[in-house]
């Protein structure tokens, strides 16, 4: 296992078109990723194949995010549902290790700010929706079709929220942005596992 | 998020360190060439093209009509291109506003040196509120420029933090001591103003507040939506917010089904999670790097061909892989023992120079002198491998 660390920080030292951050990203994320497949199968019981593959997957997300050290929102969130599932709540506790800088506390704070934002929200909404209805009598056919770009563009908005971890609580602003930060990631975990892939597939 | 900030108390330390973090690369980024900016995106974009991009940046904002700068000021812009270049324009949205402004006046202002872009990548999002304060210096200098008919616009931040930015109030209030370090340290020596958006409305626009606070947050989103098509493979063609945000949608359920197939895929391979060295180079075959190849472009075939313009970077270091496997196995074979490869080993230079001349006849002499040449280590001990992890 240790040639394969070694062998992929050889892929990522020597890849030219890899830049500085995500070198040291893909490092990070090499590093915890083996530690947490160690403690992984530490524990001797047989597992199944869907079993690995969620244990692997488990290993690679909760690396990932905590490679980034909790600098960004998504990452936060994605240690967050990962411990609020029980049975994976303790393993995760292992995989992070003990100076892990992932403070729960904070994360369930904005869970429970966020959601009681969203109920105001929907609160206010409901109180103005009269208003509205007599506003909104007959819009001129030039509004149309920005009414359905609108229109369009919110319903994309509620599916990337859904695909971004954490995106449920942001604005669209920093939901963009979180995205892209995601994006950068998801596609360092791909790259650094798909190289273990090959390497396994080839030498076995 | 506002509620978030308030309630960390080491928030203003870390704004510190960023914004220290943040001079130096920008000490850097003057000094060295324009890479810097590539931690942001994976893409390199040459310096020529970020004049282009910056003027497209200019041009490009929904419904706001920009003069056409002439060539004149073309090289200023330039020059403030090369060094501030289109990935540190972040959260700063206001600076095109007030380069906009510039050249209606037709001030071949130096732009590049009285704008103060606050260096604060993506993954720093406390930090975005800081950048907004930047536009007081400009203010100053737009002052002296005659007005034709536009508004100038004081912004608490209370009006943008009701809208997109909610943690504009308190970062910005907490963030003055430390913007006014990152501004000394700047081009400009500017008297600190206290925390306000200057947003300047453009002729026939409305001037009220609501809209202008609209427009900023307008703006900053579509300059995250250009960063977004540098990042998506194939979105340079799609203009529109649904489309983008289409192909954003795509791109990240695709790379997570990625992750699903590969973790699959890695189970199958190995019946143990443990990823057993000595079972793996045991069974291991030595084969010509060509055939390798050819069985690698068969491997990495993902359930998403429209994603497959990753592929062409994954030949290129598979061909590395290679290397590195072959010299591995060559290693091994002439040694007989598993043996530990430290991670000092794994150093490029040392790669670079074993790969081109050392020849895979399991000459072990000449490879430990290559090695011991250069000063790495490679300890000749048949033990097994612990149970440690090598930092």
């Amino acid at each position: 296992m240790y040639t394969k660390l070694s062998m992929l920080n050889f892929f990522v030292v020597g890849n030219i078109k890899m830049h500085t951050s995500s070198k040291q990203l893909k490092k990070d994320f090499i590093k915890k990723w083996v530690k947490g497949l160690e403690i992984c199968c530490s524990s001797n019981k047989k597992m199944d194949v869907m079993e690995r593959k969620k244990k692997i997957k488990l290993c690679a997300d909760i690396a990932l995010a905590s490679a980034k050290n909790a600098t960004t929102s998504w990452s936060n969130a994605l240690i967050y549902n990962a411990k609020k599932d029980d049975e994976n709540a303790i393993l995760v506790d292992n995989l992070l290790g003990p100076e892990s800088r992932f403070n729960s506390q904070r994360t369930a704070h904005q869970m429970i700010t966020f959601h009681k934002r969203v109920r105001s929200k929907r609160i206010l909404k409901k109180s103005c929706t009269v208003s509205q209805r007599m506003k909104k009598a007959s819009p001129p056919a030039s509004n149309l079709a920005t009414c359905i770009a609108k229109r369009l563009v919110k319903k994309r908005t509620q599916v990337l929220k859904k695909l971004v971890p954490g995106g449920e609580a942001m604005d669209e602003y920093s939901l963009i942005k979180e995205a892209l930060d995601y994006i950068l990631s998801l596609r360092v975990q791909v790259d650094v596992m798909r190289s273990l892939a090959n390497a396994t597939e080839v030498l076995d | 998020m506002s509620h978030e900030l308030r309630n960390d108390p080491s928030l203003l330390e870390r704004q510190q360190a960023r914004m220290k973090w943040q001079q130096q690369k920008q000490q850097s980024f003057f000094n060295a060439s324009d890479h810097t900016m590539q931690n942001m995106f994976s893409t390199s974009m040459p310096l020529a093209q970020t004049n282009e991009t910056f003027t497209g940046l200019l041009s490009g904002h929904n419904g706001l009509d920009i003069v056409k700068p002439d060539p004149g000021l073309m090289e200023d812009w330039a020059g403030f291109g090369d060094h501030l270049s289109y990935g540190y324009m972040n959260q700063n949205s206001i600076m095109p506003l007030g380069a906009d402004q510039s050249f209606v006046h037709g001030n071949s202002v130096s732009v590049s040196t009285s704008v103060t872009v606050s260096v604060s990548p993506k993954k720093r999002k406390a930090d975005k509120g800081q950048s907004l304060e930047v536009v007081t210096e400009k203010e100053k200098k737009l002052k002296g420029c005659a007005e034709e008919g536009d508004s100038k616009i004081t912004h608490q931040n209370s009006n943008n933090s009701d809208k997109a930015t909610g943690d504009n109030k308190s970062s910005n209030s907490k963030g003055a001591s430390t913007n006014t370090s990152s501004k000394d340290k700047s081009k400009v020596s500017e008297v600190q103003k206290p925390d306000y958006i200057h947003v300047r409305a453009r002729r026939g626009q409305a001037t009220d507040s609501h809209s202008l606070a609209e427009r900023v947050r307008r703006e900053k989103i579509s300059e995250r939506m250009k960063y977004l098509q540098d990042l998506v493979p194939g979105c340079n063609k799609i203009t529109g917010k649904a489309g983008m945000l289409d192909e954003i949608i795509n791109y990240v359920q695709s790379l997570q089904k990625q992750v699903e197939f590969l973790s699959m895929k890695l189970a199958t391979v190995n019946p143990e999670l443990d990823f057993n060295i000595d079972n793996v180079f045991a069974k291991e075959m030595f084969q010509p790097s060509t055939s390798e190849f050819q069985g690698l472009g068969c491997t990495s075939e993902t359930p998403n061909p429209a994603y497959f313009q990753l592929n062409s970077l994954d030949q290129v270091y598979c061909g590395l892989d290679m290397g590195i496997n072959s010299a591995e196995m060559a290693l091994r074979r002439s040694l007989t023992a598993p043996m530990s490869i430290p991670e000092t080993f794994m150093d490029s230079s040392c790669f670079n120079q074993i790969l081109p001349s050392a020849m895979w006849d399991g000459d072990l002499q000449n490879l430990c002198k290559m090695e011991f040449e250069q000063g790495t280590l490679i300890p000749i001990q048949s033990h097994q491998y612990t149970g440690k992890v090598i930092n």
